[in-house]
């Protein structure tokens, strides 16, 4: 029985050029996860993503390493662990976007490793961002602005 | 709802081989399960104790021991919870889908115009 591990695949109508753009640049992963990110996407780049407003005390501050940056075909993180120590296998999960180009499109393998080293805890801190970061209410606001901004350029 | 006991519960690795051990043996005592292990008995009782605390699993007296059982529904709980982390991700992923593929219909229409 495999507790620690999620893995998913998912296709997309975009070049893996253009969709490892979104994995891996700090733009977009505001747009389709935290509310801030601020790193380097380069092997070794270190920084945090911010869950919620980051001018609240309430917001929830988490470190993120770049372990791999492959463009157009891999790009990995280690995220979760405490700030200045090194990302490790004991101390973060590991995500990993996996990009194959197939049929002019993208296919997207996704892993989430690192549960069993690191504990349920992790997992348990992963699922309390669930309600803010995934919910409809949080992206809809977002669609809209973007949308907005689409139809009112020349 | 998330319930930490029982996640620091499975967290540990001694007490998930436990479980496998108790899910494919069909149940165990201490002294049997420890023979599986490279444990001593004591502390295959003691994780024994912690997994019955959070109701993973049941003790029922088998002579001068107690014969341990694997609670499903409660295994099952764990199990759903991390599930969940499993679907904010699959919601995640089709952020990243919408984003791309708006981003290549932009850039198509740039290059076509």
């Amino acid at each position: 029985m495999e507790f620690g591990r999620i893995e998913r695949e998912i296709r997309i109508d975009a070049t893996p050029e253009v969709v490892y753009e979104v994995v891996s640049s700090p733009e977009h992963l505001r747009e389709w996860w935290p509310d801030e990110a601020e790193f380097e996407p380069v092997v070794g780049g270190t920084g945090s993503i911010t869950f919620g407003d980051p001018a609240s005390p309430e917001a929830k501050v988490e470190q993120l390493t770049v372990v791999e940056a492959d463009p157009p075909r891999r790009f990995a993180f280690r995220w979760v662990h405490d700030k200045g120590v090194v990302a490790a296998p004991d101390n973060s999960l590991l995500v990993t976007m996996d990009l194959v180009a197939s049929d002019g499109g993208t296919l997207l393998r996704f892993t989430e490793t690192g549960f069993r080293e690191r504990g349920w805890e992790a997992a348990v801190l992963e699922q309390a961002y669930r309600d803010h970061s995934s919910g409809w209410d949080h992206f809809l606001p977002r669609l809209v602005t973007r949308a907005e901004s689409l139809v009112a350029r020349p | 709802m998330i319930d930490d006991d029982l996640w620091s519960a499975v967290g540990d690795p001694t007490r998930r081989r436990l479980l496998d051990l108790l899910l494919t043996g069909n149940g165990g005592t201490a002294t049997t399960l420890s023979e599986q292990l490279p444990v001593t008995r004591q502390a295959v009782a003691k994780h024994l104790g912690v997994l019955d605390r959070v109701g993973l699993v049941h003790a029922l007296p088998a002579g001068r021991e107690r014969r341990y059982e694997v609670d499903e529904a409660q295994l099952a709980r764990a199990v759903a919870q991390l599930t969940s982390v499993g679907e904010s991700w699959d919601a995640r992923l089709q952020r990243i889908k919408r984003i791309a593929e708006r981003v290549q219909r932009d850039r198509t229409a740039d290059t076509d115009r």
